[in-house]
């Protein structure tokens, strides 16, 4: 049992076996610190595996399960506050309820190592305003699956400017039907259309590389 | 040879019979005398001219916005798409022809009687001017597989209408028993909806298109039953019972396709959902073994099949050529139509290759152009209609509309 082992199942999707070492692992007073570290690495390899083409969405589905399921056991075990590579302000936007590809994106941002607030579905564009004043994240991401959600889109960068917000907040749209023509559209800084790109730009924007 | 401009302006008839045999002519895979313009709208784009609750709500409102808009665009055929996905009923009713299709799409008011748990709608969960949303549910346990695969529709009828939608809950309830006598008497009104709209373009000389529809087994379980997430991990966790319920579902959809053939019918319309998400492993286990067996019957059976590939269809693109040459039509959304034409050329009619979104950011020269282009390298030898992939936008420009619709007249003449 090593943590070898552990991203090495995580990597091919082994389930049972992943949680198994887990709960070995914290059984045998491994660092909950080193286990979850060695998840975003499982993880990271899963992205680069959707990247080449040899994994699918479904696969990325199935390590954002995994991973969730993982942390439900090792992050109560965490004591000392971890700090992030930045916080995400993420939200499905107004007149549009789809969610499953906002919460791939979470799933992975947080495994990158991002905090994410996730805000919901049809969140008007107030609500993004007031959120960001809030939390004051570095980055928005705004996303939507229906050609409805392009106007809305723009309706929440313009919001963002008329509070004075837009230049204190990266914008990254993301979502199956968005591209660089939406992202021009809307006045975003970024657009990604899969989860994986996703995290890689929001890294990029904060100039972590990716 | 065909002139280019003709001057003599042709009567809704002539025009009607014109632009039919350009799209048959290209679903069989042959060369019409231009390509076909086919657009279609679930509601964004015709928002151009009402609310999107109108849309929904109110036939008649929603019969003139069709009219108007193919009054403003000539293209070959328009598809308004305005009910919301509601084949779970269809499937409840597949053993009376009568009734399945009638509640296949929901209209605002069906929504309202059945209260489901399905869909959101403008005016009602959603903003005024929004459109319907189909968001689906987890309505079945992972431990009622089983029981579900013994017997899909008494299945769908027992447990999975009351719990899905509220005025169901309780069979046999007063409440339940008006809900479904009010939900006939809407149908009927749906329908007769459908078929003025049918006779509203025929009256300006644009055809439609003789649709019935089915499902790919998987995606139904994801969309009614299990949510598209929850159906991932169960071919994950419970592989062998997954794939019995989707063998046990291909006799009732077939039959729910084939209610229409007496009619009629003579295309099956079939949106796909999770092809994308899939590994070829996955799909070649899964999803395609029931989807194939499905098309190649209605095939069989003189209905072809009218396939939207959601996403991208890249990785699988080959597993089309498994079925009879002719069988159908493929809409493609985010696979390269220029490289389904190269696959599947004298094989499958392809059909998209407009991006909504160059549609609503680019310039009339930069659509013709891009357009332009693209018909050079698909036209040739027919077997090609050109469409939205995905919904066009309400705040794309006439006058893209309008370049667009130009350069099929410029460009697209065999």
């Amino acid at each position: 049992m090593s943590l070898e082992d552990l991203v090495e199942a995580f990597i091919n999707l082994e389930e049972e076996k992943v949680l198994k070492n887990v709960e070995s692992l914290v059984k045998m007073g491994k660092n909950p610190y080193e286990i979850l570290e060695a998840c975003r690495r499982a993880a990271e390899v899963v992205g680069e595996r959707f990247e080449r083409g040899e994994y699918f969405l479904s696969e990325l589905v199935y390590a954002g399960e995994i991973f969730n399921n993982v942390m439900k056991i090792v992050l109560p075990l965490i004591k000392r506050e971890i700090k992030p590579l930045g916080t995400i302000l993420l939200g499905t936007v107004q007149g549009d309820v789809h969610d499953i590809g906002k919460n791939i994106f979470k799933a992975f941002a947080e495994a990158a190592g991002f905090k994410v607030i996730d805000i919901g579905v049809d969140t008007p564009p107030e609500k993004f305003v007031e959120a960001v004043k809030i939390y004051k994240p570095d980055i928005v991401g705004m996303s939507g699956l229906l050609t409805i959600a392009y106007d809305a889109m723009k309706r929440t960068v313009e919001a963002l400017k008329e509070a004075g917000l837009r230049d204190k907040v990266k914008v990254i749209i993301g979502g199956g039907r968005v591209d660089e023509n939406i992202k021009r559209y809307t006045g975003a800084d970024e657009w990604a259309d899969n989860a994986i790109v996703g995290v890689k730009k929001c890294k990029q924007m904060l100039g972590l590389g990716g | 040879m065909r002139v280019v401009k003709e001057s003599k302006p042709k009567t809704p008839e002539e025009a009607l019979t014109e632009r039919r045999e350009r799209i048959e002519k290209a679903v069989e895979l042959k060369e019409p005398d231009k390509v076909p313009l086919i657009l279609s709208s679930c509601g964004d784009l015709l928002r151009k001219y009402i609310t999107g609750h109108d849309l929904y709500f109110n036939y008649e409102k929603a019969r003139e916005a069709v009219i108007k808009f193919v009054k403003d665009y000539q293209v070959d055929m328009f598809l308004p798409v305005l009910g919301a996905e509601g084949f779970i009923f269809a499937l409840a009713f597949a053993e009376y022809p009568d009734i399945a299709p009638a509640v296949r799409f929901w209209s605002g008011p069906m929504h309202d009687i059945l209260k489901d748990k399905f869909t959101k709608w403008p005016g009602r969960e959603l903003p005024e001017d929004s459109i319907f949303q189909f968001i689906g549910g987890q309505f079945m346990d992972i431990k009622e597989y089983a029981k579900f695969s013994e017997d899909p529709i008494a299945f769908v009828n027992e447990v999975i209408l009351p719990r899905s939608c509220i005025n169901l809950e309780k069979i046999g309830s007063p409440k339940a028993n008006a809900a479904l006598i009010r939900l006939g008497s809407e149908a009927s009104k749906a329908l007769k909806f459908l078929v003025d709209v049918t006779v509203d373009l025929a009256n300006v000389g644009m055809p439609s298109l003789p649709l019935t529809s089915a499902y790919a087994p998987l995606d139904y379980i994801g969309d009614f039953l299990r949510t598209p997430v929850g159906v991932l991990l169960d071919i994950r966790r419970y592989p062998d019972e997954v794939k019995r319920a989707c063998e046990a579902l291909v006799e009732p959809i077939i039959k729910v396709a084939l209610a229409l053939k007496p009619a009629g019918a003579k295309y099956a319309f079939i949106p796909l959902h999770l092809n994308e998400y899939l590994s070829p492993k996955l799909y070649n286990e899964f999803y395609w073994p029931t989807l194939k067996k499905i098309i190649i019957t209605l095939y069989e059976q003189g209905i072809k099949s009218f396939v939207f590939f959601e996403g991208w269809h890249d990785a699988h693109l080959e597993t089309i050529l498994d079925l009879p040459k002719g069988w159908g039509v493929a809409l493609f959304e985010k696979t390269d139509v220029r490289k389904a034409k190269k696959v599947l050329a004298g094989h499958t009619c392809v059909m998209g290759g407009i991006p909504s979104s160059l549609l609503l950011e680019a310039s009339p020269d930069k659509i013709k152009e891009y357009i332009k282009n693209l018909l050079k390298e698909v036209k040739v030898g027919g077997g090609f209609i050109l469409a939205n992939s995905v919904e066009i936008p309400k705040d794309v420009p006439s006058e893209n509309l309008r370049a667009l619709i130009e350069v099929v007249e410029e460009e697209g003449r065999y």
